[in-house]
């Protein structure tokens, strides 16, 4: 059986929640929103997965009016099936973004540009 | 709030020149995504957040951290080779470890203005940190040797031994004659300086040295500095009485030892010269060639008088501060401590040598890998169609050149101008 390498519950709970739609590119704020997490933990544990080539970042090709342009995450290949491995792995069920843990229902509203990257998903 | 907010991006502007270049799109994300972010204490948060991102990847591992190693290690090393007021030069010792530092910390904000940052190459790094490690642990070596020929012992064997090897008309018993006056300081500290300049600029971006070259280099370098301190591990005395070797003059490592220093440049540099390019198809990759192979002579010579450097003077202030050592190291059935208190006092004396073979290994190493490299420099190959090339049809395309070095030839190419300007 392939070993996966061992996540912190942080970095299980981004990787669930760019398990989601893993062909679709996130925003940062998105995924802070989806696992309840702050942008100064969030952002160092997609540092670390872009630095195993487990995730993929790209800016947005075309900014909204007035705002900068935004960065882009989604999983590599390798990073799908580290994330499949790991999370099914865990003991316990796989760790759900805490929004989901909160029982809030969680906004599947495209966000704000999302259709702008649609030419970048391949 | 709004102030606030100004606050965080001018911290952030301040702090993104500390990031590295790869991490500087995500500082750049953060804060563009807070714009996302409802306006208020939300977004405040989200850039707090995004500071401590830039804190944690800039700050933290990288500059910050080797920032924070070197002062610790520099304030350490200042620490120790600080010199009692109460001896004579102390303040031309004080001022050479204040200088010291200073030069050290002050070199590579110059050098990064003028060579570039250091070379991504692990062997650059190690290089670079190894040097700068040596120098700093030289210090209190130093300072520890230097006065110990001059210091008058107090009483007993030691003081009729030190009477007894010439040293009568230093003082009185107990006192301390200090270290070098300023002219031996400021020779010293122009010396570190010349030294940590050429390893800021071999172990720099700009200069285009390559890691194989300084790896063979540094190779060459442990190697011949290992066998020479093999020869005289207790210092360059007379005294070869020690654990390690017989001490014989005519020893076959004392053979090796001038065997290295004359041919493990020239070896180095031809080694260098041939991984960077087997055969130049151009005068401007042969002489890019060449400069390779003249600078792996010089970082190995370089490499082994600092390795020598650093470990006979170290091992001479060992056996200076720690009197239980001297047993061990002079090594003989019946020595006594006034003999090995001889030895010590003899060591320190000619401690001035290394500053000799700091001066005049790198020369030797510049001369001798010029010899090699000129003696092995391949005949450049003429560009186009060579006699027997092909029969007599229509000339074909050009065929793919070989992927020579690693594929590294457009590099070289590229970089041949940069790195004959300083060589």
């Amino acid at each position: 059986m392939a070993s996966h390498p061992r996540f912190s519950a942080q970095t299980l709970s981004v990787l669930a929640a760019l398990c989601d739609q893993p062909s679709l590119w996130q925003h940062g704020y998105a995924l802070a929103k989806q696992t309840g997490l702050k942008s100064g933990t969030l952002y160092p544990v997609l540092i670390r997965l872009a630095d195993q080539g487990l995730v993929e970042a790209c800016w947005q090709d075309e900014p909204q009016p007035g705002r900068p342009r935004r960065h882009l995450y989604r999983l590599t290949a390798a990073g799908l099936a580290s994330a499949t491995g790991a999370l099914a792995s865990t003991a316990g069920p796989a760790p759900e973004p805490a929004a989901v843990r909160a029982g809030a229902r969680r906004t599947r509203a495209a966000p704000a540009g999302r259709g702008t990257v649609a030419g970048v998903i391949p | 709030m709004n102030r606030l907010n100004r606050a965080a991006a001018a911290a952030r502007h301040a702090a993104a020149w500390l990031l590295p270049a790869g991490r500087r799109d995500w500082a750049a994300a953060v804060w563009a995504e807070a714009h996302q972010v409802p306006p208020g204490l939300a977004r405040l948060a989200w850039r707090a957040g995004g500071v401590w991102v830039l804190a944690r990847e800039a700050l933290m591992p990288r500059r910050l951290g080797r920032v924070v190693v070197f002062a610790a290690a520099a304030a350490v090393a200042a620490w120790a080779a600080w010199p009692d007021s109460s001896v004579l030069h102390a303040d031309a010792d004080q001022f050479g470890v204040i200088a010291t530092v200073l030069l050290l910390a002050g070199l590579p904000l110059l050098a990064r203005r003028f060579f570039g940052p250091v070379s991504d190459s692990r062997i650059a790094r190690f290089l670079r940190a190894a040097s700068y490690a040596v120098i700093l642990a030289l210090m209190p070596a130093v300072a520890v040797v230097a006065p110990y020929p001059l210091t008058v012992p107090q009483r007993g064997a030691e003081l009729r031994v030190f009477i007894a090897g010439g040293n009568a008309t230093h003082g009185m018993p107990g006192t301390s004659a200090g270290g070098p006056p300023w002219p031996g300081e400021i020779f010293f500290l122009a010396l570190t300086a010349c030294y940590v300049v050429v390893i800021l600029w071999l172990t720099s971006r700009r200069s285009s040295v390559a890691p194989a070259t300084l790896a063979a280099g540094t190779g060459a370098g442990i190697v011949f500095g290992l066998v020479m301190y093999s020869v005289a591990p207790l210092g360059l005395t007379q005294y070869a009485s020690n654990p390690w070797l017989p001490g014989s003059q005519v020893d076959p490592l004392v053979a090796l030892a001038w065997i290295l220093l004359f041919g493990g440049p020239a070896a180095a540099g031809v080694l260098a010269a041939g991984w960077y390019c087997r055969r130049p198809d151009s005068i401007k990759l042969a002489q890019a060639r060449a400069g390779q192979g003249i600078v792996a002579g010089v970082v190995a010579n370089l490499v082994g008088a600092l390795f020598v450097t650093v470990a006979g003077t170290g091992i001479i202030a060992l056996t200076i501060k720690v009197a239980r050592l001297r047993p061990l190291v002079y090594h003989a059935a019946h020595q006594s401590e006034a003999a090995a208190y001889g030895h010590v006092l003899h060591a320190s004396e000619h401690v001035g040598t290394y500053v000799v073979m700091c001066v005049a290994f790198p020369l030797i190493g510049l001369v001798m890998s010029s010899l090699g490299v000129a003696c092995t420099m391949p005949v450049p190959r003429q560009s186009g169609p060579q006699p027997g090339d092909g029969g007599g049809g229509p000339p074909g395309p050009e065929p793919a050149p070989d992927p020579p070095d690693g594929g590294r030839r457009a590099e070289a190419e590229a970089d041949a101008d940069r790195l004959l300007v300083p060589v």
